[in-house]
């Protein structure tokens, strides 16, 4: 028995350092991504709302690295400054999802009874709802502009983690320890800062993860279809939906910032698949 | 296990049943009818065009262009009156017109067309349209057989222009209206409509100027500029009218045609005088004018497909073009406007207050026109650099926004200025105080008493200069800027013939329009 398990060790090591060096990588890449659309005025090249009749629809080149749109204005300025946008309200979106969220579920799970039907009948309300035509809904009803394409989206998302928080919290709450801490004299909120809150917070952290690329495509589907972010401000799902008339004639217009969305789309998913396998113990 | 083979290819056999059905060819041609499609961006409601009723809002358009309805006087090129369902018209005096009708014309019901149909028709129209009624200012009508009189309340010189206008199409008003579907006298038959959707027109084979070509034909509703023009790329339509500008070069080639036409149709901005709006200052309006760059609106965002404006109408016609004075573009010169008129940047945020006001200007426009919103971006740009914050609302809601005082202060839209070849049109429809289409409640006594004088005026050349003066008011009063004057085109597959652009841009749908 003891010749078989030595391997298994290493291979878990192995596995455990691969993991680690993917964890680091992806992070970095998202930090970096994040990073830049914070200091995103700075490296802006040009500035991004400038118009220059002169330039109008200019293919790639060595000073305008992306061409430039319809109005002149440099893709490339537009798709960093566009990054601040987009990068941003998602990561505020699933902040606020996730907080909002798992708060309500611990409410459910430790206070019980009416509390819990009456908030999970109400998560359930939400969930009968086909997310982003409600969130087309919400948006139209308040009007065009990111603030209200953030709050159409959290309305829809944050039951998830509502149910989540729930699940993991009443799990918990017969869990041995917690009747110990219980009998020790551990007050309410003692209990669920100290015990609830990082014993949950491990899943529904890669449930935030994973997310972060769904609601970047949400949206800038939103944007798209004319109900987020409104001209001039850059955002990437505004810029696509705007120059989609240029696809076959001046494609690097559209494409552009269609890259940006893939490719930050695809570090944050790496990322959360990373994070999932990370912490998921059977792989330690 | 069989049952469970035969479930899958239960499964496959009606999903492939459905695709089959999805991707079915139209009945028409597969019954060796000859049908056109045409995908149209502007027939829809937002354009007030719900339906082919000419006496409904704008959808005498739709009647006239798609070639259900024909007026008793039609347009050349040149925007010269020529006879249609009028043979011939006398001006007996001032205020009664005389005019001889064809004796050969049906109505798609099978009613002859004579004076006593072309009587109710016009009474029809003006009970049910208002702008008509203040157009026509008909006192009463007289029907003899084919011969037809009219008596206006008051000399009415522009009345034949006004007649060949699309709500002045002579249907048969006992056929009905049922859906907005009317009887005329064209070459094709409305059978189904769905507003916002489709028009389907079948051959009318009993049509006075000759058989028409084609057994049927689609209109469809196609509002977005980048749909249409994959639509006509993959051939699900085989014509197109309204397709945006950037999208002509996949157009130019030996696959397509395009027909193009310079015509009146500007974009310009109407400007709001509700006391709440910043454009109820005179510096504000006159600002505005200053820093719209037109010659760049043009040259790069319309492909060149225009001219930049000058006043209300183009170059072409007598009372058109720079015998009138508009501002240029000159943002410095706004500046010093805004800054004498107390419009400074108090908090240094790039954006001018007045009395704790910021100047914000709450842009009103809509996509239908697929360049209307760029030139809303365009104007931000511009209007920028001197101070002022512009925020759009480009919403196919517009007809209704535009109700509502406190939602706008400056209105772009697209409209032919000279629809009847007559300049009094644009004025009474836009700016004189009684105007249908004034929704920004812009009121000069200067102009209305000119309006009044040129209601009056039969000779022509005093006309022009009437004309003249009163577009000098309008611009001096900056109660409109106008931006360009567009190139009228529409495209179709090679293999389509005669689908040809005319300057006034009613008469779409002939008989001689073919697919070979």
């Amino acid at each position: 028995m003891s010749s078989s398990a030595t391997p298994t060790i290493r291979l878990q090591n192995v596995q455990k350092n691969t993991l680690q060096r993917k964890l680091y990588f992806f992070g970095a890449l998202a930090l970096l991504l994040v990073a830049a659309s914070f200091f995103s005025e700075q490296l802006c090249p040009y500035d991004p709302y400038m118009q220059d009749m002169s330039l109008t629809k200019a293919a790639p080149s060595a000073e305008h690295l992306l061409g430039t749109d319809r109005y002149g204005r440099d893709m490339f300025s537009r798709v960093i400054a566009g990054s601040k946008t987009s990068i941003f309200s998602t990561l505020l979106l699933v902040s606020f999802i996730t907080l909002f969220g798992s708060f309500i579920g611990i409410v459910c799970a430790w206070m019980g009874r009416k509390t819990d039907t009456v908030l999970m009948r109400l998560s359930d309300m939400f969930l009968a709802f086909p997310g982003l035509v409600f969130a087309l809904a919400v948006a139209a009803v308040l009007g065009g502009g990111v603030h209200n394409a953030i709050f159409a989206l959290a309305a829809i998302s944050w039951p998830k983690y509502a149910r989540l928080a729930r699940s993991q919290t009443l799990a918990l709450q017969a869990a041995p320890f917690m009747q110990a801490a219980k009998m020790a004299g551990s007050s309410t909120f003692k209990l669920i800062y100290k015990h609830v809150i990082p014993n949950i917070s491990g899943p529904i952290l890669v449930t935030a993860v994973l997310d972060i690329g769904t609601m970047m495509m949400e949206l800038a589907g939103l944007s798209f279809l004319g109900l987020g972010a409104k001209p001039p401000i850059p955002e990437w799902g505004s810029m696509m939906s705007d120059t989609r008339n240029l696809l076959p004639t001046q494609p690097w217009v559209t494409l552009a910032p269609g890259f940006a969305i893939f490719f930050s789309v695809m570090i944050f998913n790496l990322l959360g698949d990373t994070v999932r396998d990370y912490l998921d113990p059977k792989r330690r | 296990m069989n049952w469970k083979k035969l479930l899958a290819a239960a499964l496959v056999l009606g999903l492939s049943a459905g695709v089959m059905a999805g991707c079915g060819s139209d009945k028409a041609a597969s019954n060796g009818e000859k049908a056109l499609v045409i995908g149209d961006t502007t027939f829809n409601s937002s354009n007030e065009e719900p339906d082919v009723n000419p006496h409904n809002a704008y959808a005498g358009w739709a009647c006239i262009r798609y070639g259900i309805g024909e007026t008793l006087i039609k347009y050349s090129d040149k925007m010269e009156l020529q006879p249609w369902l009028a043979t011939k018209w006398e001006n007996v005096d001032e205020l009664t017109w005389k005019f001889t009708l064809r004796d050969d014309v049906t109505f798609s019901s099978g009613r002859k067309m004579d004076a006593a149909a072309v009587k109710q028709c016009l009474e029809h129209l003006i009970e049910s349209n208002k702008r008509a009624a203040q157009d026509l200012k008909i006192a009463a009508i007289e029907a003899n057989g084919q011969e037809l009189t009219i008596k206006t309340t008051e000399p009415k010189p522009a009345l034949l222009n006004y007649l060949g206008d699309p709500y002045g199409c002579i249907i048969d008003v006992d056929a009905g209206f049922e859906k907005g579907i009317v009887a005329g006298t064209g070459p094709y038959i409305a059978t189904d409509i769905k507003t916002d959707d489709h028009l389907v027109l079948k051959k009318n084979e009993h049509y006075w100027g000759g058989t028409p070509k084609l057994d049927k034909i689609t209109i469809r509703t196609i509002t977005d500029g980048n749909t249409l023009s994959s639509a006509l790329q993959s051939g699900e339509v085989q014509a197109a009218y309204g397709m945006a500008y950037e999208s002509y070069p996949l157009f130019r080639n030996d696959k397509y045609n395009i027909s193009q036409i310079s015509t009146s149709r500007c974009f310009f901005g109407k400007m709001n005088f509700d006391p709440d709006s910043v454009c109820a200052d005179p510096a504000v309006r006159q600002a505005i004018a200053m820093g719209i760059d037109k010659e760049n609106f043009v040259a790069k965002l319309l492909d060149g497909n225009g001219f930049p404006a000058n006043g209300v109408f183009p170059a072409d016609p007598a009372f058109g073009g720079d015998k009138v004075k508009a501002e240029k573009f000159d943002l410095e010169g706004a500046k010093k406007v805004l800054e004498a008129a107390g419009w400074v940047d108090t908090d240094g945020d790039g954006i001018r207050e007045k009395n704790g006001k910021k100047l914000v200007i709450k842009w009103l426009t809509y996509p239908s026109r697929q360049e209307l919103p760029l030139l809303a971006e365009s104007a931000q740009a511009t209007l920028k650099e001197i101070g002022m914050q512009v925020e759009i609302n480009n919403t196919a809601d517009n007809n209704q926004v535009v109700k509502d005082a406190k939602a706008w202060d400056v209105y772009a839209m697209a409209n032919v200025q000279a629809p009847t070849g007559d300049p009094e049109y644009w004025f009474t429809v836009f700016a004189t105080s009684n105007a249908t289409k004034n929704q920004g409640k812009y009121k000069s006594a200067r102009l209305d008493a000119l309006e009044n004088q040129l209601s009056r005026e039969f000779d022509p050349a005093k006309r022009t200069q009437l004309a003249l003066d009163m577009q000098q008011v309008v611009l001096d009063d900056h109660a409109f800027v106008f931006c360009s004057f567009l190139k009228m085109s529409m495209i179709s597959k090679v293999n389509v013939k005669n689908y040809t652009s005319h300057a006034c841009d009613y008469y779409q749908v002939t008989a001689d329009l073919d697919v070979e």
